[in-house]
């Protein structure tokens, strides 16, 4: 199944600029191990050490946030756009 | 555009509000309010996936950038924590806060957070759609 792969602008530097990418897989876990073949260091920057999606990275298949469909084992349909969108999120000091 | 986000925070208040205003490479075009799901909302924000994804969408659709992300702080002052530091995921958009400390004088400052270097830029204050704040 071949995807194209949206590259946000922080994770460009693994692609050499580029803005998206083609992968193939069938499933979402398989298409990120592609990316890293093709891209090193991508998946270090998708996924936490424990292998899941890292906290702040959002993956969306179409319009879907896989982390509701199955989340690495979301099955991949040839045409499929998955999109890579870091958190906006922070927040104040404590103290 | 500055006074649109200050009412945003003012809303939101305890809570913190975010956002994206989005735009052709420097000009600052359209607001996007997104919803805070922090489950910390008084000291975290993270913005709705969904909502984040519709943003882009719509970006997209306009060959647009998030030129400026935003979010409000409402009892510290107007300056990256340094959780925001850490989670400055878009090094191309000016950073924006607004400090709620003093609810009746609201600050509104902007950054670029940039490898964890925070440097401060500008405010054109004016609102008039040509890519002022």
């Amino acid at each position: 199944m071949a995807v194209e792969v949206r590259i946000p602008t922080i994770l460009r530097k693994h692609t050499g600029g580029a803005r998206a990418v083609e992968a193939k897989g069938a499933t979402v876990r398989e298409v990120i191990e592609q990316l890293e073949s093709n891209h090193p260091g991508l998946r270090a920057a998708i996924l936490a050490d424990g292998g899941e999606i890292h906290r702040f990275i959002n993956i969306y298949l179409n319009d879907e946030d896989v982390r509701f469909s199955g989340a690495l084992e979301t099955p991949v349909e040839d045409g499929d756009v998955m999109s890579i969108l870091p958190a906006v999120a922070g927040g104040a000091a404590r103290g | 555009m500055a006074a649109q986000l200050i009412e945003h925070a003012q809303s939101e208040y305890p809570k913190e509000a975010c956002g994206i205003i989005g735009g052709p490479p420097g000009e600052a075009s359209k607001v996007y309010r997104l919803t805070n799901v922090d489950p910390d909302p008084v000291m975290r924000y993270n913005a709705d996936p969904k909502e984040l994804k519709s943003a882009f969408d719509d970006m997209d659709d306009h060959d647009w950038d998030p030129v400026v992300i935003y979010h409000s702080h409402t009892h510290s002052p107007a300056f990256p924590s340094p959780t925001d530091v850490e989670r400055a995921f878009y090094p191309d958009a000016s950073y924006v806060l607004v400090s709620l400390m003093d609810r009746q004088k609201p600050d509104l400052r902007a950054f670029r957070i940039i490898e964890g270097r925070i440097t401060e830029m500008d405010v054109v204050a004016g609102g008039d759609g040509q890519g002022r704040l």
